[in-house]
């Protein structure tokens, strides 16, 4: 014989889905039972009776009252759940997924921060620079229009250029070159996209604001060139020739050389807005020699007491700009001559390319 | 997927329609199993209030996807509910009037809101329905909490032994073992409380566990 526990659970398991809306009172059992069991007839007796008692009934009315509640209540809820939902359901449906994301909001948070303070750097040495440098190249790229993308160059460029103004000393030099060309760059890029703008009041604007941010530009470099040592003077001075200013060009070099040893060299230097008080320059450094225009020629007479020959010439201007080159000819008295062809002028350091060498080199003034 | 578990995603997404449709089925089960256990219909009623406002303001969290465990976390919040309750009035000072109480209250027990909603009622009924009303609470309330989920389950939601193992997390025997004794202690303090009420016949103003904790 089956336990009293299955016996129970087997006769309240016939027909026994929930009566609820009966008010009567069980006597026992409703369906007639194979065998007569009295224990499981009086406590399915006991099931019936609590199933039917009133008092475990809800009210109708009360019902309805509470539904109406709930609805509200879920309707006051509701314009806060959508927001909540967003943010946790990635964390409750996997961890991973909150991983992820926590990742993603601290990369967020990171790139926004590295992004701000970015875009405060004002020095090239600084590694953030790269990232304003990026930050600026992306803005221009992101502009609706070429004459957007003309103003934010123009405005880049400005910035580029008070950046300079911080640089100009020797203790910034590696900056200072860096910062220098990528004003250039940004100036070259506003140019250019203004020169593709089609006639039109916005181009004759841009072209103005172009043209006052070179203006300023060159008064600024030429502000800066006294502080600056003779690469970053070369550089600059470059520079000032592609805002427009006027700035020396040397089209040769001449060096003759006197037969007899240990004695003088004359160097002779053709070239365009040379100015008069120009400073001789060998291989870098200012030779203590006063020069002399000899029918459109420069010329420079000196002790030429050294074993090297000379890498450059050059000439410093009284106004601090520079010109140098590499091409030199050296000739000697007895009318033997030697090129020394070099190239790259005015401020450019070329490679000089010497098939032969001066006996002497003179002694640079420090 | 059973049909809960559709009213249970869309309840989740806020739907206010499915939110309805599981109360309607769960009501009968909240109500029973709170009423069984407090002393009167108002107070089942408060705290059935409570526990499906809990279930409107928590569902977005809840992760049960099948009708038995949807039941099991609607009568773990009717069973905090109702220990909450019990909890608060052990702390409130017991106030004894030295006016003669109006008799429905003495008969009722509970405020003017019971006073209402047994205005037009026979005195003596009122005595009797309360009355059977205490029988009932101080049996289940004898019960232990594991034998009330099994009655609540079996009885008036109307669960198979199944789905109230898988309520409760029992194996199908112990709930069959839970059902067992759970009736074998009713009907034993059913019986002990008939006779009791026999004996008092004499005196029929009376009542049991005014709302005293069990």
């Amino acid at each position: 014989m089956k336990p009293l526990s299955e016996r129970l659970n087997a006769r309240l398991q016939r027909g026994d889905r929930r009566p609820w809306n009966s008010e009567e009172l069980p006597a026992g059992p409703r369906e007639p039972t194979p065998a007569s069991d009295p224990e499981v007839d009086e406590l399915v007796t006991v099931a019936r009776w609590v199933q039917s008692r009133p008092q475990l009934q809800a009210d109708p009315d009360f019902v309805e009252l509470l539904e109406t509640r709930l609805l509200l209540r879920h309707a006051a809820l509701r314009p806060k759940q959508p927001a909540r939902k967003v943010l946790s359901h990635p964390w409750r449906v996997h961890p991973v997924y909150g991983i992820a994301l926590g990742i993603c909001l601290l990369m967020l948070l990171l790139g926004t921060g590295v992004l701000v303070v970015a875009a405060q750097v004002s020095n090239p040495e600084n590694p953030l620079y790269a990232v304003k440098r990026l930050e600026q190249h992306v803005q221009i790229s992101l502009a609706g229009s070429p004459e957007g993308q003309a103003e934010l160059d123009l405005q880049f460029a400005g910035e580029q250029l008070n950046m300079l103004a911080d640089l100009a000393d020797t203790a910034h030099a590696q900056a200072y070159r860096q910062a220098l060309a990528d004003f250039d760059q940004q100036v070259s890029a506003a140019a250019s996209t203004i020169q593709g703008l089609p006639a039109a009041p916005d181009r004759d604007r841009l072209s103005s604001e172009l043209a006052t941010l070179k203006g300023d530009a060159r008064h600024m470099l030429r502000g800066l060139l006294p502080q600056l040592a003779l690469a970053e003077r070369l550089l600059t001075t470059d520079e000032l020739g592609r805002l427009g200013d006027t700035v020396p060009r040397l089209q040769s070099v001449e060096i003759v050389l006197s037969a007899q040893p240990d004695e003088h060299a004359t160097i002779s230097i053709t070239g365009d807005n040379i100015q008069p008080g120009a400073q001789l320059l060998v291989n870098g450094q200012v030779v203590d020699v006063q020069g002399s225009f000899q029918n459109g020629l420069l010329v420079f007479m000196t002790v030429w007491n050294g074993d090297q020959h000379p890498q450059s010439i050059g000439i410093l201007n009284p106004d601090g700009t520079v010109a140098q080159t590499t091409t030199i000819t050296l000739k000697s008295s007895n009318g033997n001559g030697n090129g020394n062809n070099g190239n790259s002028n005015n401020g450019h350091h070329g490679n000089g390319n010497n098939n032969g060498k001066p006996d002497k080199t003179p002694t640079p003034h420090h | 997927m059973e049909p809960i578990g559709r009213w249970l995603d869309q309840a989740r997404r806020g739907e206010s329609e499915a939110l309805s449709v599981l109360y309607r089925q769960f009501l009968p089960g909240v109500f029973g199993y709170i009423a069984s256990r407090v002393p009167d219909r108002a107070t089942a009623e408060d705290l059935t209030s409570e526990v499906f406002l809990k279930m409107v303001e928590g569902i977005g969290q809840l992760r049960a996807r099948d009708e038995a465990g949807f039941a099991a976390w609607l009568l773990q919040i009717a069973r905090l509910t109702v220990a909450g309750y019990y909890r608060e009035r052990e702390h409130l000072p017991t106030l004894v009037s030295f006016e003669p109480e109006d008799w429905e209250e003495e008969a009722l027990g509970n405020g003017k809101a019971l006073v209402s909603m047994y205005l037009g009622m026979d005195p003596a009924e009122i005595v009797e329905t309360q009355d059977e009303w205490n029988t009932v609470v101080g049996a289940i309330n004898a019960l232990t909490e594991e034998q009330r989920q099994v009655l609540i389950g079996r009885l008036i939601l109307g669960y198979d032994v199944a789905t109230v193992a898988r309520m409760i997390g029992k194996k199908a025997n112990a709930v069959k073992a839970l059902q067992f004794r759970a009736l074998q202690s009713l009907h034993r303090l059913l019986k002990t409380g008939r006779r009791r009420d026999i004996s008092r016949e004499a005196s029929p103003i009376q009542t049991q566990h005014r709302g005293g904790k069990p």
